[in-house]
Order: structure tokens, then sequence, then C-alpha cells
């Protein structure tokens, strides 16, 4: 469905894409990871044709990006961007008509992305009086009014509350289970890890690290992480390293990968005559393979 | 493709605001009210002549003036500021769709106006003896050359809501006293009378005032010869910066 091939773009001097290589199949849910500057807002607009690449090429559907592939492209970017004193069906019926809906076919679509978005009670409210999760239901729809081949969304939770961003989410698994192809990009590590097939991380316009969550899990040699207090912390730092255990902070916590399935009583041995204040256990995340290709720890 | 669907988002965003839908509809005819009453007052016209000659200087100034060049800079402001522009960018609309669109919808909102000023002027005994297709060709070329500065004011300078009144005041107001707009230029001194011939509402005022009191054409020609280079001048004027803006702000 899109084909980014060797895409390097600079502002002025500055490198912000360098030698970006990523597919994405038709029926793939993507999600693009990086910190803000990554990259990935770059990306976006040179796949919706507002940017031109210093070098590559960009295919969407196997065509370079022109006026004609703006039609197989449905972009939420990250601010709501509505026409605040329509309605929900004015905006909606608006961008339907930019995209050459009309009549029936436009009417009977805009019923189905109300439906979509749980919005067909709030069809004739203006787009200022819904809540921001509202708002941000409505801005998908208006990405989705032509019936798009490649959805892109652009940080679709960011600033929601728990329900609001659950709401989103429902939207995005139902456009996954339709076979849409979609194109995620956001810093909200348990969203990838929610709802994509395949994540690729940007950091500073490369893409550093691509696949499935299992297939990224492999970039850990671990089955689970141990996050051990203890005063002494020197003393669990040495007993892990004697027993050969990588071990790593993630924030203020002391952790290890533990390479096999083990039950609570082999790790507490691991540990033993050593005054332990806590444990926990925990499945390899996406959080901690960010922050290992990051090279944040 | 999408200049209709422009053209009646923009109506429908007034109609929702009907406060200035009203404000819209009642500000020519106070002006209209108060430039015959003046010159009924102060010169030795009937009542009728007076609104025969305030009808086309409140067309032109009240009435197409704001509607169409301080109502498309609020416009273009507008998507500008509340980015609604950059969702624009994303569909197939091409600028001159856009363009047309915002001509369209503030040419319906200027003939309205125009319309009802006409019914007020009419209602007190005005006469219109000038060519209809002209006067309307006056008045669609007058829109154009609004519309088009109002692409070059809110592309290049107005960046804010709060901008277009400061641009409307500072140059707006001056432009529409020195056209004759509030005063008939016959009335200026000469020194104003000489200031007035690079003022593009001088000579929209005056064209239109010729054609619709059938002044011979010899003495209203260059008005109108004025006009049409300046429409044309605005219209592309008003392309380049839009285009011009595209390259600036194309990017989400």
């Amino acid at each position: 469905m899109l084909k980014l091939k060797g895409i390097s773009k600079n502002f002025k001097d500055r490198p912000v894409l360098r030698n970006l290589n990523l597919t994405i199949e038709p029926g793939t849910v993507y999600g693009l990871l990086g910190p803000n500057g990554a990259g990935k807002t770059t990306t976006i607009n040179i796949i919706c044709n507002l940017l031109k690449p210093d070098r590559g090429e960009v295919l969407i559907a196997d065509q370079p990006p022109n006026h004609q592939t703006k039609a197989l492209i449905g972009v939420a970017p990250q601010q709501n961007l509505l026409y605040q004193t329509l309605t929900c069906r004015e905006n909606l019926a608006f961008f339907g008509r930019l995209y050459g809906l009309q009549g029936k076919g436009l009417h009977q679509r805009i019923e189905e992305c109300l439906a979509l978005i749980d919005l067909s009670d709030r069809v004739n409210s203006p787009a200022e009086t819904l809540s921001g999760g509202m708002q941000r239901r409505l801005s998908m729809a208006i990405a989705l009014i032509h019936q798009p081949k490649l959805v892109i969304l652009d940080e679709p939770t960011a600033g929601l509350d728990i329900e609001a961003r659950y709401q989103v989410w429902e939207v995005i698994r139902h456009l996954q289970r339709s076979g849409t192809t979609i194109l995620i990009t956001t810093h909200l590590l348990d969203e990838v890890e929610r709802l994509c097939d395949k994540i690729g991380i940007l950091q500073q316009g490369k893409l550093i690290a691509e696949g499935s969550l299992p297939q990224l899990r492999r970039l850990i040699q671990a089955q689970e992480i141990v996050t051990i207090q203890a005063q002494d912390q020197q003393a669990i730092i040495d007993r892990g390293k004697a027993l050969g255990l990588v071990s790593r902070r993630y924030g203020a916590d002391l952790s290890f990968w533990i390479p096999e399935l083990l039950d609570l009583k082999q790790i507490l041995e691991y540990f033993e005559g050593i005054p332990i204040d806590g444990i926990s256990r925990h499945p390899v995340s996406l959080e901690h393979i960010y922050l290992e290709v990051m090279g944040y720890i | 493709m999408g200049m209709i669907p422009v053209a009646q988002r923009i109506l429908l965003e007034l109609v929702h605001r009907r406060r200035s839908l009203v404000l819209w509809s009642v500000f020519p005819v106070f002006i209209l009210l108060l430039n015959a009453t003046i010159l009924e007052g102060r010169t030795q016209l009937s009542r009728a002549e007076a609104y025969q000659l305030a009808t086309p200087i409140t067309i032109v100034g009240a009435a197409l003036f704001f509607s169409c060049l301080g109502g498309s800079v609020c416009t273009v402001v507008a998507e500008r500021e509340q980015q609604t522009i950059k969702r624009l960018f994303l569909s197939p609309l091409g600028g001159l769709s856009y363009f047309l669109g915002i001509f369209l919808a503030h040419s319906v909102i200027g003939i309205g106006q125009t319309l009802v000023v006409f019914a007020i002027a009419l209602f007190f005994g005005a006469e219109f003896k000038g060519s209809v297709p002209l006067i309307m060709l006056i008045i669609a070329l007058s829109i154009l050359a609004y519309v088009g500065a109002g692409f070059i004011l809110g592309t290049q300078i107005a960046k804010r809501t709060e901008d277009v009144n400061a641009l409307i005041a500072t140059f707006g107001v001056p432009l529409l006293l020195l056209g004759g707009s509030f005063i008939p230029a016959s009335l200026f001194p000469q020194s104003l009378k000489d200031l007035a011939i690079w003022n593009p509402v001088f000579h929209i005022n005056e064209v239109l005032a010729g054609v619709m009191n059938s002044t011979p054409w010899e003495e209203v020609g260059h008005h109108f010869t004025f006009l049409v280079f300046f429409s044309l001048t605005m219209v592309s004027g008003g392309w380049l910066s839009y285009r011009a803006m595209l390259e600036r702000e194309r990017n989400l």
C-alpha cells in the first residue's frame, strides 16, 4: 500500500529524515514511534505530498504522490482542525463534497461515519459544543469520509482522557477489522502495543528498529524483567553480574533481564543473603524495547 | 469541483453566526440612510436625487468593501489561525477552486447587500437609468478586485483576526473617505481631488455612479479601464500571494 524508498529530507542544513525505507502492506496497522523531532510528521507531510523529499521515492498504491493519490489517503492530523460553528453533519458534508461525494452517496457515507464514531446522536451539534474526545472522533470521521485506502492518524489520542482514548482505539480496531491500512504516529507506547501489527522506531530521522512486537521482543534477550527494591543496591548489582544477568535502570528501578521463565522461589534464590524490600516481575514490553533501541539507558 | 462546497461552507458559517448576518445587512442600510440624509440636508437635492447619489457610493464603500475585502481577509485569516487550511491542503481542493469559492460566497453577500441598498433607494424614489448588464459587470469586477486584495492582505499581512481590524482601520477607512464613499468626491478640495485619482475606491465609485446615472461613456470610460486593470492586478496579486502562503504553510 505504501512504500518509502531511501527518503532523505533536510531543513536547511539539518537532516530530518535520513535514508528512510518503510513498507506498509495492505490491511496492516503500522505504528511509527519516535520522540518529538524524530521525523514522524515530516514523514506524513511527504506521504501526503505536502513536502517533497530531497532524495528517495514514495509510492502510494504503486503511484508517486500526486493530485489523484490525495483521494487514496485520509489524514486525521494532530490538532482536530474542524470548522467549529458547523455541525458534525456539515463538517462531514463539506469534506465529503471536496472529495467529489454528493447526493444520496454522501448522505449515506455521513451516516456510516457518524455511526462508526458513535456520534449519530450529535449529528446536528456544532463542533464547538463537542468534548475533546468527540472532536477527535469527528476529525477521524472526516479522514474516513471518502473511504481512503490508507488512513494516517497523527497522535490520535494525544491529550485525551482514558475513556476518550478507549473510544478512539475502538474506532481504530473497527477499521483494522475492516481491512483498512493504517499508519499511526505516536509516542504512546501502550497504544502501539495494543493496536499495531508492525512497529517502526524513528530516531533522528533514521528507522532504527522495525518489526512486529514478537520480532522486536527478540532484541531483548529475556523472558521477563524483574525489578528489585533493596537498600544495598550495589550488592544486588554485583550478584546479578556474578549470575550473568543483564541489569538495567528503568527510571529509578533496578531491573534484571531474566533469560528464562522461573518461578518466584528460584528468582529469590538468586539474591539469597541480600535483604530485599520488594520484587516485581514484568513481561518484556515495548517500553523496554524502545528504551533499549533508543539508547536511553 | 471544490468551488461550490467552499462557498456553501462560508455562507453556512455566516448563517450559524446569525448576529453577523444581521449586521452585514444592517450596516449598508445605515450608511445609505446617513449618506442620503447628509446629501439631502446639505445640498439642494430632492430626497429621490439624494438617494440616487448616495446609492453607488454606499454599495462600493459600505457594502462591497467591507463584505468582500474585509470578509475575504477574515475568511483567509480565520482559516490560517484555526489551521483548518491545513486540512484543505490534504484534500484535492485546488487553489483556484478555493479562490473562486471565496469569491462566490462574498459575491452572494455583496449582491445581497446591493439588492437591499437598491430596494431602499427605490423606495425613496431614486431612479437608475444606466445599463443593467454594465452595472452588474462593474459590481462583479469590484467584488473580484476586493476579494483579490483580501487574499493579498489575508495571506501576506494579517496573521490574526485582530490584525484585520487594524488593517481596515488604518488603510480601509482613509481609502473610503478619499474615495468619496462617505462624502462625495465632488465636494473635495482640489488637493484631495488630485490625491483621489490614485485611489482605486474613487474610480470604482465614479464608474458605478456614472453608469447608474447614464453619464456619457467619455466621462467614465477611463474609470472603467482603471477598474478592469485594478481587478486583474488584484486577482493576480491575490493568486501569487496565495501560492507564496502555500509554500510557507504547506505542512501539518
